[in-house]
């Protein structure tokens, strides 16, 4: 076990640990509010759409999780304009953006002069050379999410599950959702950082599924997220560093064999009880 | 004559830019009981949600004389998510007036308030329950309470006795009932002879809107105002089920 632990004395090691808990935490509030509204899909659109904004961040020489930030945010604003109008089929237009994003992203990076950037590290993370900024962004926007989810708990959890109802009630719908928008764009594009685009959406969903095999209510499954998600993202990362395997695929498959586990220990526990009850 | 709760005056409205329903005028006077039928995608539905406010007005206006009534509103169940993850109580206090502002957390004699209607309706064990697991009756109970617990002027139900059998129907007739007493109720239902014995009037939704002064409709009257609907013996209404005639 010491000798599992010698590995903390790694600046680097430390700052990965903190981030896959931190980006554990983050999602768990976000991906809740993703997986109960059954907008996974949406999630899908705004983290490939973002490898646009990665692109052209790289072309230009800006900072790739800004341009990650600006395409992710209009995407989901974009997303939920368009379901606000009702004539324009929402599944069609978040495919569009989906696919335009990697495209435009392939176009820049492939016509960036010079150095190649490290696409691998976008479409798979790179939580072994997180920085101290990148920590700090990653726990202020966490704290910030979290103030949210608190003062607003109630007409967040309203408008996700019955949007008329809580518009007879006077609650602005609208307001709600796209502040939900950019909080989930936001979320999405910071967690990229840890477990890359093509992995992320796992992290905000395996630990919610895991959860709900607990409860079904709401304000229970974000903490039972948090829990599971962090168990398992620091099992991978220790897994990854010891197997010497990619982090974020390895994150992803450790919540995925989770999930696995639990879910036969609650239907194994059940079935006892059934035949002792 | 009392001053009129609403005035829906030769409304037009619809989804993205067709109208479903056109020259819509209605009066709704204070503790009416107006029965709304008609067949299904008739415009039932529709006409709730623009009095709602949840829908645009192509044309026409919407007066309310003495301000916006307090409203309770029962949404159809077709149109309810029932594997949300929520329980019976967190759906119940959403009904909660919120006086502009919403707090993170229900005060205590909000609370109170909350478990108590859910004890004066056989709810109270299923607190804690998410509404994915309950059955069609505690489901309209639940949402039933959440229209009622914060003591609305005016209660819109759309459907309320879908998948509920005879029992709860009378139970629910007999809480309207009650309820007509202190609040203005507009109840839509696709079946005239369940509804009949419990309004006052009836309006027949068809693409426009029929007002029928008393709760007694003869299949002749139902034929003139292009409302097929279920006929369905009760008391004077005849016994035979009206062909559709499609409209336009
Ligand atoms: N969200 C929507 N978008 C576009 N058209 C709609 C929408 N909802 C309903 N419609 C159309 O409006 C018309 C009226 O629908 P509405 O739901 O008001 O009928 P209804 O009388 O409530 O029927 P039911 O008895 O089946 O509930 C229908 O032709 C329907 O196709
Ligand atoms: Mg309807």
């Amino acid at each position: 076990m010491s000798e599992l632990l010698t590995i903390l004395d790694y600046q680097f090691f430390r700052h990965a640990l903190a981030a896959a808990v931190l980006t554990s935490l983050l999602a768990a509030m976000v991906g809740t509010y993703i997986v109960s509204r059954k907008i996974v899909f949406i999630g899908g659109g705004i983290t490939h759409a973002s490898f646009g904004g990665i692109g052209l961040a790289y072309y230009m020489g800006l900072n790739p999780f800004m341009g990650a930030a600006v395409f992710g945010i209009m995407t989901a604003l974009g997303i939920e304009w368009v379901s606000g109008k009702g004539n324009i089929r929402e599944d069609s237009a978040i495919a569009i953006l989906w696919s335009l994003g990697m495209a435009l992203g392939i176009i820049f990076v492939f016509m960036t002069p010079g150095y190649a950037p490290n696409l691998m590290s976008f479409l798979f993370g790179s939580i072994l050379s997180v920085g101290k900024t990148d920590l700090y962004t990653l726990a202020g926007f966490f704290l910030l999410t979290l103030f949210v989810f608190v003062v607003f708990f109630r007409p967040i959890l309203y408008t996700a599950f019955d949007p008329e109802f809580a518009k007879v009630k006077g609650i602005p719908v609208r307001t709600y959702r796209y502040l939900m928008s950019v909080i989930m764009a936001l979320a999405i594009v910071l967690s990229i950082r840890t477990v890359g685009i093509i992995l992320v959406l796992s992290i905000f969903t395996i630990p919610q599924i895991t959860a709900m095999l607990f409860t079904r209510n709401f304000a229970l499954i974000i903490p039972l997220a948090a829990l599971w998600g962090v168990t398992g993202s620091v099992a991978g990362l220790f897994a990854a560093y010891y197997m010497n395997i990619p982090s974020g695929a390895s994150i992803i498959f450790f919540l995925t064999i989770q999930l696995i586990l639990v879910k036969l220990i609650v239907t194994l526990h059940r079935q006892v009880q059934r035949r002792s009850g | 004559m009392k001053e009129p709760l609403l005035i829906l005056d030769n409304i037009r409205t619809g989804y993205n830019s067709d109208p479903v329903l056109r020259e819509v005028s209605l009066e709704i006077y204070p503790l009416d009981f107006i029965g709304i039928i008609g067949p299904n995608g008739g415009g039932k539905t529709t006409l709730i949600k623009v009095i709602l406010g949840l829908l645009p007005l192509f044309s026409g206006h919407i007066h309310f004389p003495s301000g916006k009534p307090k409203t309770g509103y029962l949404p159809q169940v077709s149109q309810i998510d029932r594997s949300f993850p929520i329980t019976v109580k967190e759906v119940i206090s959403s009904g909660v007036g919120t006086s502009g502002k919403l707090l993170p957390f229900l005060s205590s004699n909000k609370k109170e308030k909350v478990r108590k209607m859910m004890d004066e309706a056989g709810l109270g064990g299923l607190s804690s329950r998410p509404i994915g697991e309950l059955s069609g009756g505690q489901l309209q109970k639940t949402f039933l309470c959440r229209a009622l617990i914060d003591e609305p002027d005016l209660l819109i139900l759309d459907e309320p006795n879908t998948h509920v059998d005879k029992h709860f129907e009378q139970e629910l007739h007999e809480w309207l009932k009650e309820l007509n007493k202190k609040m203005t109720i507009l109840l839509v239902s696709h079946d005239i002879g369940t509804i009949s014995p419990m309004v006052k009037t009836i309006a027949c939704v068809n693409r426009t809107l029929h007002y029928h002064p008393s709760n007694q409709l003869s299949e002749e009257v139902l034929k003139v105002y292009n409302c097929p609907v279920d006929v369905i013996a009760h008391g004077p209404v005849p016994h035979r089920v009206l062909k559709s005639h499609g409209h336009e």
